[in-house]
């Protein structure tokens, strides 16, 4: 009997467990306030985080009622989310969405429903169907950054290699063009070496270890993104050489900390917090007016960030 | 049991009732975790209980629960199925191929009409259903590494049709005749989404087929004792194929409605997938091992899954919290699983006695 009542308690303190841990995930939000829902790629990534965050600190700002989701770059599960906020009568939809094409059938039918939509940091195929689409400036960002990587390196030249992106995304492509639209000028740099990485850190180091071993006389590498940066950064450091340049591209706080002690030449920063900021500020003027005043693609300049400026700038945001 | 009573005839009818009373709660455990479930949400959010978001749920539930139909019958037999998410996606990168690039017969590309690319979706994923069927039942592989094998081949297969990219505006143009496919996962019939019906359409062929047809008994036969059904004369890899077959079959029909929905295939679509599905069947009361469970207990847990999921994100609970709840979730389920099976065979006695007193 003894035994029973044992199993019994314990399941019963399981059940309760699970309550709490329900309850506590929930709270009771102010349903006569307009919702604002915002569709961010991924919760644990820290550029997506400081866009969710500059998004919902904004709104909740403006007196909205926020609701923060990832769709974890899943078309469906996107499809899903954006169900939901169909369903809750959501004002307004600020979206960094799962694919440039595959999200279009998503953002009609938000529209269609009634639910205007304002597109940040990824834009997608067609016109006329979002109210806003605000994105970084990635030719611009690349651009400013091979300026300073080939300043950097100087007239002495030399050979250099590059990591890029995962080649089905449209801003690794756009990025590499920038680059090369600076670099191939420079006749003293001579690129020996292209490898995709796809924007891992992991990869970018056994890739770069790799590109160590071939290319003996590598002055510098230029990285589609930070994570791939640090990647190069950590093998060159494990190979013990000195004096090669490495840039990356985004501003994450792990660059702009390997910019301060050094690690790093430079990066661009993209101004994801202005643009999430943006993005609210403008669903409230549409909802306000009936009218954003500004065209649907607004394209955002990114910022270059070397050892002079590192510190102006936190979290993709320029704080100074 | 107490004091109060005073008789042992007394005391065994009120250790019968109760006994009978707490089987039937853990029995009917997840059609009561669904009701609580929606008296929650409904008391936390105004906009849960509407007929739009009802029909919005059903649409969402309509995806895991066709998969886990399928899955039913596979653990039903004892085995079980980790390739149907990927075949989902597969599925919808062949449509997508078919309708947006066309098929090449004698140098020309051919744009066939949206039934060919829906016949030709499920015959290619019934190809991988049978491949899983096959190596189990005649080439010996465990069902977990087989269709855990089938799962990358799928993958790689649904990667390599585009090269990892999307296929878009699989709406059609009308100037190649293929329009109509988008109505498969966005037009209603009756105020609810024609997924949704499909799903109960589906849900009713294969509760026929798993309580009154040989078929489904024989399934019943092989998952709760492989040997005495051989032995009964029960074609064992025959059974077992079929399963696969209609696993894959469930797999491709998902993959036809996400693409659809999406009006794009893309060849990352339907990742852990078949974990869902996997817990749907759990918590619809299929024992892991084969032999004990039921359809409709399936669709119940595609239910709990599907509420729960949308309920949450309703509530503005965070994405990370939800990963937690559905967890405790599925962990629960087993547990009170394990709890009613022991009951059981301890109340057995007690049943008996109190059927004998009826009896007299």
């Amino acid at each position: 009997m003894v035994r029973r009542y044992r199993r019994t308690s314990t399941l019963i303190v399981c059940v309760l467990v699970y309550l709490a841990l329900f309850v506590a995930g929930c709270r009771r939000a102010d349903f006569s306030r307009p919702l604002i829902v915002i569709l961010v790629p991924s919760q644990d990534n820290p550029f997506f985080k400081a866009e969710g965050e500059a998004a919902a600190e904004r709104a909740l700002t403006l007196g909205y009622r926020v609701r923060v989701d990832a769709h974890n770059d899943d078309a469906y599960r996107q499809d899903n989310l954006i169900d939901a906020a169909i369903a809750s009568n959501a004002a307004a939809l600020i979206l960094d969405n799962a694919g440039a094409e595959a999200s279009i059938a998503a953002v009609r039918r938000a529209t269609k429903a009634g639910i205007p939509c304002f597109l940040i940091d990824r834009a997608i195929d067609i016109d006329g169907v979002a109210k806003a689409q605000i994105i970084a400036d990635n030719h611009q960002g690349a651009k400013v950054v091979a300026a300073e990587f080939a300043r950097a390196i100087g007239v002495r030249g030399g050979e250099y290699a590059e990591l890029l992106g995962r080649e089905s995304d449209t801003n690794a492509q756009i990025r590499t063009k920038g680059f090369h639209s600076v670099l191939d000028k420079q006749p003293s740099l001579k690129m020996v070496s292209a490898q995709s990485a796809n924007w891992s850190q992991s990869e970018a180091f056994q890739k770069t270890e790799t590109m160590l071993q071939a290319h003996a006389n590598l002055v510098g590498i230029v990285a589609g993104n930070d994570t791939m940066a640090l990647g190069a950064v950590a093998a060159v450091k494990s190979a013990g050489i000195k004096n090669i340049l490495i840039t990356g591209f985004d501003g994450s706080p792990d660059a702009l900390a390997a910019i301060a002690s050094g690690d790093l030449q430079a990066t661009t920063m993209q101004p994801a917090v202005l643009i999430a900021r943006l993005a609210v500020d403008e669903a409230n003027q549409f909802l306000k007016t009936g009218r954003t005043g500004k065209a649907e693609r607004q394209v955002i300049a990114c910022d270059l960030v070397t050892k002079a400026n590192v510190t102006d700038y936190r979290d993709f945001e320029k704080i100074r | 049991m107490s004091a109060a009573i005073s008789t042992p005839a007394q005391a065994g009818k009120f250790a019968a009732s109760s006994a009978r009373a707490v089987l039937w709660l853990l029995r009917a455990r997840a059609i009561l975790v669904l009701v609580l479930l929606l008296v929650f949400f409904t008391s936390m959010s105004p906009t849960f209980l509407t007929t739009n978001n009802i029909s919005i749920l059903a649409k969402h539930v309509a995806i895991s629960a066709i998969l886990a139909i399928g899955m039913s019958f596979v653990v039903l037999a004892g085995g079980i199925d980790l390739s149907v998410g990927s075949v989902a996606g597969l599925g919808g990168m062949i449509a997508g191929y078919v309708l947006t690039q066309g098929i090449i017969i004698g140098g020309s590309i051919y744009y066939p009409p949206v039934v060919v690319a829906v016949l030709l979706t499920f015959a290619i994923c019934l190809v991988v259903g049978f491949l899983n069927g096959w190596l189990i039942s005649k080439a010996g592989v465990a069902p977990f590494i087989a269709t855990l094998g089938t799962l990358y081949i799928a993958r790689g297969a649904a990667l390599l049709i585009s090269n990892g990219k999307t296929f878009p505006n699989l709406a059609g143009l009308s100037s190649r005749g293929n329009t109509g496919f988008d109505l498969l996962g966005q037009s209603f019939l009756l105020g609810l989404p024609v997924s949704v019906w499909i799903m109960f359409l589906l849900f009713a062929a294969a509760a026929i087929l798993a309580a009154k047809t040989p078929f489904g008994r024989h399934v019943y036969a092989v998952g709760g004792n492989e040997r005495a059904a051989r032995l009964a004369g029960i074609r064992v890899p025959r059974v077992k194929l079929m399963t696969y077959l209609f696993s894959a079959f469930c797999a491709a029909l998902v993959g036809l409605i996400i693409a659809s929905q999406l009006e794009a295939a893309h060849p990352a679509t339907g990742e852990s997938f078949e974990l869902n599905a996997i817990a749907a069947v759990v918590l619809g009361g299929t024992s892991l091992m084969g032999g004990r469970g039921s359809v409709v207990g399936s669709l119940i847990g595609a239910f709990v899954i599907g509420v729960l999921a949308d309920g949450l994100v309703m509530l503005g609970v965070s994405e990370f919290w939800q990963i937690v709840i559905k967890g405790v979730v599925i962990v629960m389920a087993v547990a009170v699983d394990q709890l009613q099976s022991r009951l059981q065979s301890k109340f057995l006695p007690y049943l008996s006695q109190a059927s004998g007193e009826v009896g007299n």
